[in-house]
């Protein structure tokens, strides 16, 4: 059990699903969290969509999504 | 060898990195100052030192090495075990640490658990730290002694004349701002390798193609998923339990010199932003350490030691002048993990154990003066213990073996104290002691107990499972905290209500 035996049997290409599915997760939880707490520290008048986090960690997600698919 | 022009280029760096970090002495007049930065400094700084503190002058070597035997896998250390914990550290840890006014990790974990807790927490933090100081100064000074034929002592005392100089005025202002200028250093030195590196093997598609060519062993090169069976470190299931889910969150999250740069943000949304921003500029490290040891297969193929890889790509790729910007890169890379430890260091120690238990109510000078003055001995002490380091050769292993292992019962109590208001001190306490206990345990028979070559992901998780499990069934037997004093510290109590707002 500790060395993870009883996934053996899952494929590569299955894990990485798995992988992929992460990132989509983790980015739709990120789409959720609201914004006032994602501007915390920024005046209501300066909040834009470029200094909206959401985007920046979407874009991050995105880029690691895209090397984990080829890869 | 060096060359005239690369000895130029280093000398101007060293000089230039001294005035730099010299110049933040003048921004330094309290210990908040000192050790926070009192909370001034900007996201693109602080993501840019979180970066190149994490990779020294050892990662460079070791992953291209590791990159030459194993081939691309050994990139998750710096994509999914980075990333998806630099996002979870940015929207729910570190706006909590920050919003607390904390100088330091134990320091949460004493207000949510007990002193006993935050001693222990941050003796074995400085204990690492303060070893590892002595190792890393004797372990990049071998590599600088191998690549460019400098004499070990002569980088030992280069590299920690310069540190000493700006760390001990500057404080972590002057540590996080001449980072900023070491990771450009380091990007353009590794971006040059590397282009260089492509041109030579017919670009990517000549390095895929002649990779595969050379035989059935390295099919697996350039898949980032490893078999659940393989016997490479590498397992796809070690990589998703252990590293995503434990190691990465432990490192990003309960990591003394990670978080600390987080807490010198100006704002909230520069502390969050700070994380986001290292974490996209986590991804192109792979890119800098892992590429060179893959071109090495085919440029250098036979070598006996995978970790020979980078030196000799240097030694090939790089033409005079180029090789003293990889130095500097190399140099960067050390100087900016030892002004790290040093400053982190002198933060655990004067936070969480001079203040509380030598002087308690001494002046805010009183503290700055402490804090000075432990950076330099901790200094001094790692130059003299370096050479500790080449008597047991596997000391630097041993060291980071170690840390793993209390990362993961770390990390259990720190996402237990967050997120379960019925986790109690002595809850805490013993999943810490009894998860660091079984990690020791695991290691020691891991050789009748697991299958693949190194098994320290492996590790990692059973520990934090244990730690979580042990926290659990003590908290349920004892009394937790009144929620009065868990305001602040707890997500049910805070952030949630914030998030709602």
């Amino acid at each position: 059990m500790l060395n993870f035996d009883w996934l053996k049997g899952v494929s590569q290409d299955t894990a990485k699903i798995i992988f992929l599915l992460l990132f989509i997760v983790i980015g739709i939880v990120v789409l959720f969290i609201p914004n006032n707490y994602i501007f915390q520290g920024i005046k209501k008048e300066d909040r834009h969509w470029w200094n909206n986090l959401k985007w920046w960690a979407i874009t991050v997600l995105t880029i690691l999504f895209y090397i984990y698919y080829i890869f | 060898m060096l060359a005239g022009i690369d000895y130029f280029i280093v000398i101007s760096y060293l000089i230039g990195i001294v005035i730099l970090g010299y110049y933040f002495k003048k921004f330094v007049g309290s210990s908040s100052d000192y050790f926070l930065a009192g909370r001034t400094l900007p996201f693109w700084a602080i993501g840019m030192s979180i970066v190149v503190s994490d990779i020294g002058a050892f990662d460079f070597v070791g992953v291209s090495g590791q990159a030459y035997r194993y081939g691309i896998s050994v990139g998750n250390f710096d994509w999914i075990g980075s990333v998806p914990a630099m996002l979870l550290a940015a929207f729910i840890f570190v706006p909590y640490f920050w919003r607390g006014g904390m100088y330091t990790i134990p320091e949460y974990l004493g207000r949510r658990y007990n002193s006993y807790v935050r001693t222990l927490a941050s003796l074995t933090w400085i204990i690492f730290f303060a070893v590892d100081l002595g190792v890393l100064f004797w372990a990049s000074a071998v590599l600088l002694n191998v690549i460019m034929g400098w004499p070990v002592w002569v980088s030992i005392l280069v590299t920690a004349i310069v540190i000493g100089l700006y760390t001990y005025f500057g404080g972590i202002t002057a540590v996080i701002m001449t980072d900023v200028i070491q990771l450009i250093i380091m990007f353009i030195g590794g971006f040059t390798l590397v282009f260089l590196g492509f041109h030579a093997v017919g670009g990517w598609g000549g390095l895929v193609e002649k990779i595969h060519a050379m035989g059935p062993e390295y099919q697996q090169h350039f898949h980032l998923i490893q078999p659940a069976d393989t016997k490479t470190p590498f397992p796809w299931t070690g990589i998703l339990f252990g590293l995503t889910f434990v190691m990465a969150n432990a490192y990003m999250i309960g990591n003394q010199s990670i978080v600390q740069r987080c807490l010198t943000a100006k704002n909230e949304w520069h502390a969050k932003a700070s994380m986001i921003f290292g974490s996209g500029l986590k991804m192109l490290i792979p890119v800098l350490v892992l590429f060179p040891g893959m071109m090495a297969i085919i440029l250098i193929p036979d070598l006996k030691d995978g970790d020979q890889s980078m030196p000799m790509m240097i030694k090939h790729i790089l033409p005079p002048g180029l090789m003293g910007l990889m130095f500097s890169a190399f140099l960067a890379g050390m100087m900016s993990s030892v002004d790290s430890l040093l400053n982190s260091t002198a933060t655990l120690f004067t936070k969480d154990i001079y203040e509380p238990y030598i002087n308690k109510n001494a002046s805010d000078k009183h503290y700055l003066r402490i804090g000075k003055l432990t950076t330099l001995i901790l200094l001094i002490l790692g130059v003299i213990t370096s050479p500790i380091s080449s008597k047991y050769p596997g000391i630097y292993v041993a060291i980071q073996t170690f840390m793993s292992y209390f990362q993961g019962p770390l990390f259990s109590i720190l996402l237990l104290g967050i997120f379960w208001k019925k986790t109690t001190q002595w809850g805490g306490f013993s999943g810490l002691v009894i998860g660091i206990l079984i990690a020791f345990t695991l290691n020691i028979f891991k050789s009748r107990i697991f299958t693949i070559e190194d098994p320290f992901l492996y590790v990692s998780w059973w520990s934090f499972v244990a730690g979580l499990i042990v926290t659990i069934f003590v908290s349920l037997f004892t009394t937790p905290h009144p929620q009065e004093k868990l305001k602040g510290l707890v997500y049910n109590l805070t952030l949630r209500n914030n998030l709602n707002k």
